[in-house]
């Protein structure tokens, strides 16, 4: 890396302005040294107010970190894209990717920390007591912020039934964050106020497409589990399918059938398909935190991994066929960096009979 | 990580802007593409046929991006983060023509067809028969 100052073709503080003062951007630049340090994986376009900045004139300078560039990569990735690519046309300098340690980057890691440990507590850690089944699950938040939630609760109504949630926002970050806390307790209130999942999804919809106006979707399932005959009824939004294996060996099952995400469209008309889980059968659901992992090599987990992993815990309790998958997505990323949140839910019908009739 | 986005003008009774995407599209790339698509727009555009061929995978968030896209080449006001946006008021099960699609590789395909954003589009085998047909 050279040492000597150099004259960028650009003023600097022009091109940064537009982007000083934005959320989650926090921008230094500490001379001389002709590093850039940013911290992005984005690989954004130039956008207009930044080749209008770099037109504006030249101005001496050196080392620059981009803070807390990843809260948003389209505008942060356009900044950074224009700086790079006008620091190549100089040939000024290279740009080099950097792990964040300062004081800047630990306010944002403790932000970071801070809303991933709000997300946590939206998601159901503690199971509900649910008679005749065993139910274990695993969530494993990504870095960034994410937008996976699931929720267990027993409806209020006559036989008590299991309602199972698990959704996806999409993108990352605090507002997928903030979209998530808003849609799980209105999905829940949904729910209870609804005669099945596909209704409850319809609602759902309606309100965050009409009433609430998001810039974000959200794949969400939600699936009601009659306990004493085990009549499992499924409504899916855009999201990954679940997997039936059954305590009789046959192939694992995909629950197909499915409508849009909610968020896109005015109307779902998902359709409400369903299953029996007789004893020793199991459900697993989970989010394409699961499926999208990445090996070193960037080849994804996909599901016939998925598939092979509850294979291998077959037979095995809830908790066992949940850490089977959980360790295999764990052991296949390797190193890297999980990109997005894990979400993994099972729940079995216990062999021996148990009456879950509520009593009177 | 990265996608590659490649954009064409095709003359013809009905001009077609041609953007290919190579990669993989996710939430690092899918506000540059929305961006890269009102620039064309903006620049007079009115059809759009998106070459998938080379997709490898597409996240949650490109499927973000498509609805975008449809949005402004139908010239609805852009995505403003501030203010929110509507529905796309296409009923479902209707598909818009501006935004073509043509060459998923089946694990795209998968994704558009779980979510249910296949609907909105007209979805042609290949680029050929696509640039035929529009």
């Amino acid at each position: 890396m050279p040492d000597e100052k150099r004259t960028m073709p650009f003023d600097l503080e022009a091109l940064i302005a537009p982007f000083r003062g934005l959320p989650g951007v926090d921008i230094a630049i500490e001379a001389p040294a002709g590093v850039i340090l940013v911290s992005t994986s984005s690989d954004a376009p130039t956008a207009d107010a930044v080749s209008q900045a770099i037109e504006a004139g030249p101005l001496a300078s050196g080392r620059i970190r981009v803070w807390g560039a990843r809260a948003d990569p389209g505008l942060t990735g356009a900044f950074l894209t224009a700086l790079v690519g006008a620091l190549a046309r100089d040939g000024s300098a290279d740009p080099v990717t950097a792990p964040r340690h300062d004081a800047s980057a630990r306010r944002i890691d403790d932000e970071l920390a801070h809303g991933r440990r709000l997300q946590r507590s939206f998601v159901s850690l503690v199971a509900p007591d649910v008679p005749g089944y065993e139910v274990a699950s695993h969530y494993e938040a990504a870095r960034e912020v994410g937008g996976d939630f699931f929720d267990l609760f027993r409806l209020r109504r006559r036989g008590r039934p299991l309602s199972v949630v698990i959704a996806d926002v999409t993108g990352k970050g605090i507002a997928a964050a903030l979209l998530m806390a808003f849609s799980r307790p209105l999905l829940h209130a949904a729910i209870d106020h609804t005669k099945g999942p596909a209704a409850a999804l319809e609602r759902t919809n309606r309100i965050l497409v009409e009433e609430r106006r998001s810039s974000l979707f959200i794949t969400a399932l939600c699936a009601r589990l009659d306990l004493p005959s085990g009549r499992l009824a499924v409504a899916n939004a855009g999201h990954e399918p679940p997997l039936v294996a059954r305590a009789d060996g046959s192939p694992i099952e995909c629950m197909l059938g499915a409508g849009p995400l909610i968020g896109a469209f005015p109307t779902l008309e998902i359709p409400e398909i369903s299953t029996d889980l007789a004893p020793g059968d199991l459900v697993l659901f989970y989010t394409d935190g699961v499926t999208d992992a990445r090996d070193p090599t960037g080849e994804r987990f996909e599901e016939q991994r998925l598939f092979a992993a509850v294979e291998s815990a077959r037979g095995g309790s809830a908790q066992d066929v949940v850490d089977a998958v959980a360790g295999a997505v764990d052991r296949f990323q390797g190193s890297t960096e999980p990109a997005d949140d894990v979400t993994i839910v099972a729940i079995r019908r216990v062999l021996a009979p148990v009456d879950a009739r509520p009593k009177g | 990580m990265a996608m590659e986005t490649t954009i064409e003008r095709i003359e013809g009774p009905v001009p077609v802007t041609v953007v290919s995407l190579d990669g993989e599209l996710d939430a690092s790339n899918f506000e540059a593409l929305i961006d890269a698509v009102r620039g064309l727009y903006d620049g007079g555009a009115r059809r759009l046929l998106l070459d998938l061929s080379a997709l490898r995978f597409m996240a949650s968030s490109g499927l973000v991006a498509l609805h975008s896209i449809v949005r402004i080449m139908h010239g609805e006001p852009p995505l403003d983060p501030e203010a929110g946006w509507s529905a796309l008021h296409t009923p479902v099960g209707q598909t818009q023509t501006e935004v073509q699609l043509c060459g998923p590789l089946p694990a795209v395909e998968r994704v558009l067809a779980r979510t249910g954003l296949d609907r909105m589009f007209v979805v042609h085998p290949d680029r050929v028969s696509a640039l035929a047909a529009i």
